[in-house]
């Protein structure tokens, strides 16, 4: 459904909380993976799918991409179909265990040509031959995006993905409410548990709402120690949960505009979004979640067996492109980790971007996700403590 | 004489609907509640079989969620069951008959728009800088504090469940014809008598589908719980879906559909216990067995009569 | 509504009671509308304790509302009605002392035979040993005793019909109401119903209004007849009168078979001149020169061969062809072609039926004192009554 659709039926004001309910954060859990790791192992190809491997021929008619919903500016896909030809066909899923089992379940037949997984899965969507490998002779775009971003360590050689977009979380809190300044994790727990009881919210997520825990008493948030997670559990259920009004992904949706909430965890996107379409912007502050926090990152890839390579290798291309690189920022709300984009933004004049760039010792705070046999426990954690705030 | 189908046979495209759509899923699911998780890696398997699983369910945390959602599905029903009751007999009973076909239609209306959408419509309706919060500040009252309250929640089942009572129970006293209320009252019952003693039992079967077309919905969702009443909308749906989806622990998550079955089953069952015992002195006060006769009728009949 | 009780209160005082005895029904000047139709219109009637009467008339002549506004369905826009000396204006059908057998019967289809009869006794809070006693009287009286702990579902259509007698009666109503209860049974059944009406009404002395669009049963049953006509009574009286003498060509065509004839009145009022034939009658009363109406029975008119071939036609003498011949059982039927657009019906006892055959040419006659005079009436005639058949 695209958003225009939407908007059709629902009053301007919820077309934009739907659209964004639909969108891409939607569903970002690790736990997913341990899954489609399961699948794969089930069902992994025998042999490795033919890969037509892109060396620059002419490029294809078509180009299928399979990506987040709302995730792309229409401008910019609309412009690559008449500079250089494919017609483009966007199919979006909802989590990233959806979109492995549907290319586990087509064996290199999907027939899409670019997918965008979420970092944490590319090693192992790789390893059972899922993604073909990329030919960077025909992404010199490449050379555009910062490094900081680029090599990875579930792809270090950066063989089968390019960062398409990245964010960390923090919160959102109402000054007009909270009239003391909050710094950090432990600030946001004790304004919880004070002034905004009863009107905080939580992200929908077992890894989101154990980071909190963990980020503010300098633990590992991809901790498998069971002492810790009992911890963290014992803290969230007996100390948080009761305080807790709403567990909500997207307050930048709705519950920023609409000031429901003094309190909100929230992705630094959304939270941005929220911010701009509020009649009251200077009521709202964004927070870098500290002493640490998360950080994720969606990556362009090719999925093995694409029908079109070569047009999939000409499309990263030219999203790659700084121009490109600006238009999507633009459209989305999270730096695609273009090199400069930062200043380019800037002159650009798109607003409020020190909630979309961080400098370089706050990207140093943020931690990566990982996939650990501990994931069962947290999401008992998310429903424990979900169960507790709505006793 | 043209030879008629045994009623079996006709019935089979029925049953084996039934079987492909209903009793296998259920059966798999069943099946897979008694097995495991044996890794991160898998979803469940059943080489092993236990009752583990439901030993889990019944944990404190979950136990609280079946609470809610308990409280959440009779409440719900009990308020459309009082809400829908009174406007299906008005439609189908004291408006025009000339009008009823457009009062279907206005009751219908929700339905022409996404579920997702009508709850969320309410949620910037109640936001306390909504609209309505808005107005009501405007004439002196405290800024709108119901969302992400139980409130909310039964404003938004209500909302959504509610034509579903109203329809089939306007169904049903469509089909109470005017002749029996009349009869009724031609024989010396008033309004309320004739409700209780004709129009509602009556109407049994168009309330029984009502209570049930709401009730056994309302038990699995939890959009409009969660969007509405927040942290207080938790309801087992979304623990189902969650186990399902996020943790990937499918014996789990069967286990708690198996368990949410059979709490909704459990629960119309009291709820039908319930009803037949209080109304069973009731019914006892009218029942009247007359048995065959002793012997042959008295001389009043009409035809001896004719005869002598 | 106070004001209303107190002048219906008085309308009751003012009406004399002991004037009317138990059981009378008096409807006074009564008018009621349907939007712009009238459904009665300024009707008065007074019906005697104990009396069996029927309204008769085609559908739409206002016998079922009549009878409705004395059961109390509905309310009469203007008038009075009176049962057993009070005026029942006002009064909800509930606390009427009359009781209805519904066309299509209206058991309630949830309880037993013997429950649906108790029902109006536990109305009137009568003695649990007292209703079983008078349902079980009920139920002899109509032979359903049998049948007492069956539902109605289980019943045929007469017996179905005999259970809505007993209810009805079981509550000693001294007025009962019966809208065409005999309307869904065959004929033999409703022939024997008929009889056991009559007999029942004699023997408990309760006062009948018969609602029926059924001549035959009207004559069977009722001490009096009301043929009704666009809201008005347009002839009241016995059986025999109405047959023999109806006040009216609307009652005549209504009642019993009638043969038309159309013309000029000549003779100084005593005889009808049609295309066919010269009806004489024996009482002058038209006026002469206008057009009137003649009509003859088709079982006063005797038929036989036309022997004489003399064209010169005498009066009430009809010449034809025979172009049918049916029996009727006890009678034969002979259906007569006089010319293009008339023909007459001739009905002889069996036994003294001539022998013909279609075809004869045959001459129909018929004594002055059998022959009708009628203004003519044209609304009569477009009100669908019983007209000579055209072939």
């Amino acid at each position: 459904m695209s958003s225009e659709e939407i908007r059709i039926l629902a009053p301007a004001g919820a077309a934009k909380t739907i659209r964004r309910e639909l969108s891409r954060r939607r569903f970002l859990s690790f736990a997913a993976a341990a899954s489609s790791a399961g699948l794969l192992a089930a069902c992994a190809p025998t042999g490795s799918p033919t890969t037509a491997r892109a060396s620059g021929g002419p490029l294809e008619s078509k180009l299928s991409i399979y990506t987040w919903g709302d995730y792309d500016a229409p401008d910019v896909l609309d412009a690559f179909t008449a500079d250089l030809g494919p017609k483009i066909s966007l199919s979006a899923f909802n989590s990233n265990e959806e979109m492995v089992a549907k290319l586990v379940g087509a064996r290199g037949t999907s027939g899409y040509d670019i997918v965008v997984p979420t970092g944490t899965f590319v090693a192992q969507m790789a390893e059972h031959g899922l993604l073909a490998k990329l030919n960077h002779d025909l992404i010199p775009n490449l050379k555009h995006v910062d490094p900081t971003f680029l090599g990875r360590a579930w792809d270090p050689d950066n063989e089968y993905s390019i960062c398409k977009a990245w964010g960390t979380t923090g919160f959102v809190y109402d000054v007009t409410a909270i009239d003391r300044e909050l710094k950090d994790w432990n600030d946001f727990i004790d304004a919880a548990q004070n002034e905004a009881s009863g009107r905080t919210s939580l992200l929908d997520d077992p890894s989101e709402i154990t980071g909190i825990y963990f980020w503010a008493n300098g633990i590992p948030w991809t901790t498998t120690d069971p002492d810790d997670l009992d911890a963290a559990e014992a803290f969230l259920v007996n100390e948080l949960a009761p305080h807790i009004s709403a567990f909500d992904s997207y307050p930048g949706g709705s519950a920023i505009p609409q000031a429901t909430q003094m309190l909100m965890q929230s992705y630094n996107g959304d939270a941005r979004l929220g911010i701009l379409e509020s009649p009251e912007p200077e009521r709202w502050k964004y927070v870098l979640g500290s002493p640490a926090t998360e950080i994720w990152m969606d990556n362009w890839a090719i999925a093995a067996g694409a029908p079109n390579p070569e047009a999939a290798h000409a499309f990263i291309d030219y999203v790659l492109s700084p121009e490109n690189a600006l238009a999507e920022l633009d459209y989305i709300g999270y730096d695609t980790g273009a090199k400069g984009i930062e200043q380019v933004a800037s002159d650009a004049g798109l607003p409020m971007l020190d909630l979309v760039f961080f400098t370089p010792e706050q990207v140093a705070t943020m931690h990566e996700g990982e996939l650990t046999e501990a994931q069962e426990r947290v999401v008992q954690i998310w429903n424990a403590t979900k169960a507790a705030a709505g006793a | 004489m043209r030879k008629r189908l045994p009623g079996f046979l006709l019935a089979a495209p029925a049953w084996a609907w039934l079987a492909v759509f209903f009793v296998a899923p259920v059966g798999m699911v069943v099946w897979f509640s008694f097995g495991y998780k044996p890794s991160i890696f898998a979803t469940q398997a059943t080489d092993r079989l236990s009752f583990d699983r439901y030993a889990e369910v019944f944990s404190p945390t979950f136990f609280a969620t079946f609470q809610n959602t308990l409280w959440v599905g009779v409440v719900g029903t009990v308020l459309c069951f009082l809400i829908g009751l009174p406007v299906a007999y008005w439609m189908a009973v004291k408006a025009p008959p000339s009008r009823r076909g457009l009062l279907v239609a206005l009751v219908m209306v929700p339905f022409w728009t996404n579920f997702l959408v009508r709850t969320l419509g309410w949620q910037v309706i109640l936001s306390p800088d909504g609209w309505l919060s808005t107005a009501l500040q405007g004439i002196g009252f405290e800024p709108l504090a119901i969302l992400n309250t139980r409130g909310a929640v039964l404003l938004g089942v209500v909302y959504n469940y509610l034509p579903l009572m109203i329809l089939p129970l306007f169904v049903a006293f469509d089909r109470v014809n005017g002749p029996l209320r009349e009869a009724s009252k031609d024989l010396g019952a008033g309004k309320w008598t004739t409700f209780f003693r004709i129009t509602l039992p009556l109407a049994q079967p168009g309330i029984i589908a009502g209570v049930l077309l709401v009730f056994i919905p309302l038990m699995g969702d939890y959009i409009t719980a969660t969007v509405l009443g927040g942290a207080k909308g938790n309801m087992v749906g979304q623990l189902v879906a969650s186990q399902f989806q996020t943790a990937q622990n499918w014996a789990l998550g069967s286990a708690m559909a198996v368990v949410l079955i059979i709490v909704i089953l459990a629960t119309v069952a009291v709820g039908a216990a319930i009803v037949w015992l209080v109304t069973l002195p009731i019914r006892a006060s009218h029942r009247l067995v007359i048995g065959a006769p002793a012997t042959a009728p008295a001389s009043a009949s009409i035809h001896e009569e004719v005869a002598a | 509504m106070t004001t209303a009780t107190t002048t219906e209160a008085e309308a009751a005082t003012t009406s004399s009671p002991g004037a009317e005895a138990p059981g009378t029904v008096v409807i006074d000047a009564v008018t009621k509308h349907y939007g712009d139709s009238t459904a009665v219109d300024r009707l008065s009637l007074t019906i005697e304790a104990g009396e069996f009467i029927s309204l008769l008339g085609p559908s739409g002549c206002g016998k079922t509302t009549t009878l409705r506004m004395i059961a109390g369905f509905e309310e009469p826009d203007d008038g009075d009605i009176r049962v057993s000396g009070r005026s029942v204006l006002g009064v909800p059908p509930y606390r009427r002392d009359v009781n209805t057998v519904f066309q299509a019967y209206a058991l309630f289809p949830h309880m037993s035979v013997a429950e649906n009869v108790a029902y109006g006794l536990q109305q009137k809070r009568t003695p649990k040993a007292e209703i079983h006693d008078r349902v079980v009287d009920a139920l002899d009286l109509a032979q359903m005793r049998r049948f007492a702990d069956r539902k109605p579902t289980q019943l045929s259509g007469g017996q179905q019909q005999r259970v809505a007698l007993a209810r009805a009666l079981v509550n000693r109503p001294s007025v009962l109401l019966l809208d065409e209860p005999l309307g869904a049974l065959d004929r033999q059944l409703r022939e024997e119903m008929q009889l056991e009406l009559k007999l029942l009404q004699s023997r408990l002395g309760v006062t009948f209004v018969f609602v029926t669009h059924d001549q035959g049963e009207a004559l069977s049953m009722s001490d009096r007849i009301a043929i009704m006509r666009s809201g008005r009574i347009e002839q009241l009286a016995d059986a025999d009168t109405v047959y023999a003498r109806p006040a009216s060509a609307y009652v005549a065509a209504f009642v019993g078979q009638q043969n038309f004839f159309s013309g000029t009145v000549v003779e100084g009022g005593t005889a009808v001149d049609s295309t066919h034939a010269l009806v004489r009658g024996t009482s002058a009363g038209l006026p002469a020169g206008g057009t009137g109406l003649a009509a003859v029975r088709p079982e006063f008119v005797s038929i036989e061969a036309d022997v004489a071939a003399d064209a010169s036609g005498a009066a009430n003498t009809a010449r034809g062809s025979l172009i049918g011949v049916s029996h009727l059982g006890e009678t034969m039927q002979y259906l007569v072609r006089l010319g293009d657009d008339q023909s007459l019906i001739a009905r002889r006892p069996s036994p003294e039926a001539p022998q013909l055959s279609v075809g004869d040419a045959v001459v129909c006659s018929w004594r002055a004192e059998s022959v009708l005079l009628f203004p003519a009436d044209d609304a009569a005639s477009a009100s669908g009554y019983v007209a000579p058949p055209t072939v």
